[in-house]
């Protein structure tokens, strides 16, 4: 560890110490937290590897990760957002200065909230095919189309978009992505309800909303490129969510599936054990891929493993269910507050899908996996060449 | 104590001797020999330290422990390597480790760290469960002497082992019996088995006058069956990898309908579901050396877990390997059955997976 970073380390310890509760987890200020997330971002630990100039401090990656790593231990939001800040990131890489001046400020210090608006009725795993049209209006974009599977889309200010700005090239050619405001007579969102019961996910209908053009990221055309960064930076931020939690859960659903076992009198019986072990051996051997993974990334070589996170995810939540469900037998035709482990085991159930099929479904993530760290060749994708006028995609 | 870049060098070197004089050919030539090891290359492993790897420095071994063994068994099993690396070096070098006995650490391990003397461990009788009820040699007291009575099988590479290690009941418990393998009495059966890289044989013990190891009771003999577990773990992750990399290169050449079959959606999620296999196996091995290495709380669950993980992976994805290859994976001259074949060996040996999925079950329950 370098003397610099010792400096760092004592320097943020100091600011935490005076500005957050590690206890109570809470500003000592007594004020919100979103004021103690301003705070953070005048301090410059919002962002601290960008430079000052733009609201950083101007540190090394190894600085950069001292300072959120003493974040973390006390349990403060608000740093690192360099790495990962959906909109700031996108905007940071892409967007014109007077974008960065306008918009990065108010994400980093937590004023704002963004929305997805990505997926379509019509282009889900092939998300390329969206039909949603940007089309210039004197100094605006008039956007016209729908999206779906937008979550936060009631509370969010701003929503990033993809829209299709020209259907003369093929289809990842004519996308332009925007930072288009939520708030205003052109956009309506409606609630989707959940085979869970859940209402997580929304419809979003744009009906001549209207977007600057200079709230545009990166050129006309050029909005397929963006996208991958601001995905990057989401599945990082799920990846590690989904390690916490990984971690974090381990313990719990070994306590449950034991405990559902014993209260309906399987935990003896020969075969449940071998369903418990298995489904157990699964969450256990993901968290071992991801300590493993970890630990060859911080030595410096990649891992493909990141990329199996989300498949192995989906087998280990739907085999969960599945186990349990065993376990309750015909308790599990039940519901209700009068029956918590048979409402919860078919919320399980249902709600397994969510993560094989959202953000990528398996047969996606498997495809992904295939070509990107594989090495296979690509599957054929027949309108990839076409300009996406001609793409069944339109003409049905 | 091995520093990491030790650590590296060994792997190192020992892949390259692997790649050097354990190539395909040369494991086919040696499963048709008697002997069912190359000489050449064990005394290669001998002077490379191989075979003394987990013997203590003053008994003439390098003093690594399971992570080290791990490592180079992951080696050993991406070549398929044939012989009695984990029934000497491993097995038998780790029970005479565990055990009190100075003498016999004294005389027997030099010899078996530098490759001179062999040595392997019957563990189970006929019903082959390695747990104690699977016992089925007695030793009895007769006069001043100790004689052992009955029956040990799948033991593995006896036929060429100088000196047989039997765990044997005793009135007070399971206990370990030192045997030279050409005392009159020991009758070694060479069994006919599947995979040809792995030697089994039952020794039927006739009244064999036999030596007690002192201080190898039920205790020592669970360490080295741990480290013995961990060892086959590596074994089975390190050539679960290698089939694994054998089939994605294929899936890039074999063209049908006009391009490479790993582009058709049927083969590829074969693929990707088999890196999970791969990766989680390599994971579970590795962690359950480490938690021997430091006598972890959660010792006994991570190693029950991959004594049946990378089990079942191997045998996943050697299997799988010969489907997604169609058939020139069904000729004798393509690799694949090799691999099928060792992954079945693996999977019983030391104990079948329906029996560690129980095992970590009751480890969970224990830990909870």
């Amino acid at each position: 560890m370098s003397n610099d970073q010792i400096d760092v380390r004592s320097e943020v310890r100091a600011w935490l110490a005076e500005h957050w509760d590690a206890d109570a987890r809470r500003p000592r200020s007594g004020g919100s937290t979103s004021d103690f997330i301003a705070k953070v971002f005048e301090a410059g630990w919002a962002a601290p590897s960008w430079p000052e100039q733009w609201w950083g401090r101007g540190l090394g990656k190894e600085d950069a990760s001292a300072v959120i790593s003493e974040f973390r231990k006390q349990r403060a939001p608000g740093a690192g957002q360099d790495r990962t800040n959906i909109t700031a990131n996108t905007v940071m890489n892409f967007g014109s200065d007077a974008l960065k001046r306008k918009i990065v400020p108010e994400f980093l210090s937590g004023r704002v909230h963004q929305c997805l608006l990505y997926s379509e009725p019509g282009a889900g795993s092939d998300l390329a095919a969206i039909r949603t049209r940007a089309e210039r209006d004197g100094s605006d974009y008039v956007i016209n189309g729908q999206k779906i599977w937008t979550s936060g889309a009631m509370s969010a200010d701003y929503g990033l978009l993809i829209a299709r700005t020209d259907w003369d090239v093929p289809k990842h050619d004519g996308i332009s992505f925007f930072l288009i405001e939520m708030r205003q007579p052109g956009i309506e969102v409606r609630p989707i309800n959940q085979i869970t019961g859940d209402s997580h996910f929304n419809e979003v209908f744009l009906d001549n909303a209207r977007v600057p053009a200079e709230n545009m990221v990166g050129a006309e055309g050029q909005g397929w490129k963006v996208l991958q960064t601001a995905l990057a930076v989401e599945r990082l931020v799920m990846g590690e969510g989904a390690g916490e939690r990984r971690q974090g859960s381990a313990k719990s659903n070994v306590v449950s599936l034991i405990d559902i076992a014993r209260d309906a009198g399987k935990l003896g019986d020969p075969v449940a054990r071998q369903e418990i072990a298995q489904a157990m051996a699964y969450r256990q051997l993901n968290a071992l891929n991801m300590m493993r993974a970890k630990a060859e990334m911080a030595a410096g070589s990649s891992s493909p493993i990141m990329s199996l996170g989300k498949l192995a995810m989906s087998r280990i939540l739907h085999e969960d269910a599945r186990v349990m469900t065993r376990l309750l037998g015909a308790t599990s035709m039940l519901d209700g507050a009068d029956h918590l482990r048979a409402a919860d085991v078919n919320y399980r159930t249902a709600n397994a899908y969510m993560t094989s099929i959202g953000g990528g479904t398996d047969q996606i993530q498997r495809n992904i996996i295939g070509e990107r760290v594989l090495g296979l060749p690509r599957e054929t994708e027949v309108d990839r060449n076409l300009p996406f006028r001609e793409s069944r995609a339109v003409t049905g | 104590m091995i520093t990491a870049d030790e650590r590296a060098a060994i792997r190192e070197s020992f892949a390259r001797l692997l790649t050097d004089q354990c190539s395909e050919e040369d494991v086919r030539r040696t499963m048709e020999t008697d002997a069912g090891y190359d000489p050449a290359l064990w005394q290669a492993m001998a002077n490379m330290g191989i075979l003394g790897l987990i013997v203590a420095p003053e008994h003439g071994g390098i003093g690594a422990g399971p992570v080290e063994i791990e490592m180079v068994m992951e080696e050993a099993g991406a070549r398929l390597l044939a012989g009695p690396l984990l029934s000497s070096a491993v097995l038998a070098a780790g029970l005479i480790s565990a055990s009190d006995d100075a003498d016999a650490k004294a005389r027997l391990l030099p010899a078996i760290a530098s490759g001179e003397r062999k040595a392997t461990v019957a563990f189970t009788g006929d019903k082959g469960c390695w747990t104690a009820e699977g016992v089925a040699v007695e030793a009895r007291g007769e006069g001043d002497a100790v004689r052992l009575h009955g029956a040990a099988s799948f033991v593995t590479a006896a036929h060429v082992a100088d000196i047989l290690l039997v765990v044997a009941s005793t009135s007070g418990g399971l206990a370990v019996f030192e045997v030279d393998a050409k005392t009159s009495g020991v009758g070694i059966e060479r069994l006919e088995s599947w995979d040809r890289t792995q030697r089994l044989a039952r020794i039927g013990f006739d009244g064999v006058p036999a030596r007690p190891l002192e201080g190898a009771g039920e205790a020592a003999i669970e360490h080295a069956l741990d480290l013995a577990r961990v060892a086959l773990a590596g074994e089975q992750a390190g050539a679960a990898r290698r089939i694994f990399d054998i089939t994605v290169e294929y899936l890039k050449t074999r063209v049908q309908f006009g391009r490479p079959i790993g582009g058709f959606q049927a083969i590829k999620h074969m693929a990707a579901d088999l890196l999970i296999e791969v990766e989680s196996a390599t994971s579970a091995a590795r962690a359950a050396a480490q938690a021997i290495e430091d006598d972890a709380p959660d010792r006994q669950v991570l190693v029950n877990l991959a004594a049946f993980a990378c089990a079942d992976a191997f045998s996943e994805v050697a299997a799988t390997a010969i489907q997604m290859h169609g058939g020139i994976a069904f000729t004798w001259e393509h690799p694949a059955h090799l691999y099928l074949r060792r992954a079945r060996a693996d999977a019983q040996l030391f104990g079948s997976s329906d029996l560690y999925r129980e095992r970590y079950v009751a480890a969970l329950e224990n830990a909870a």
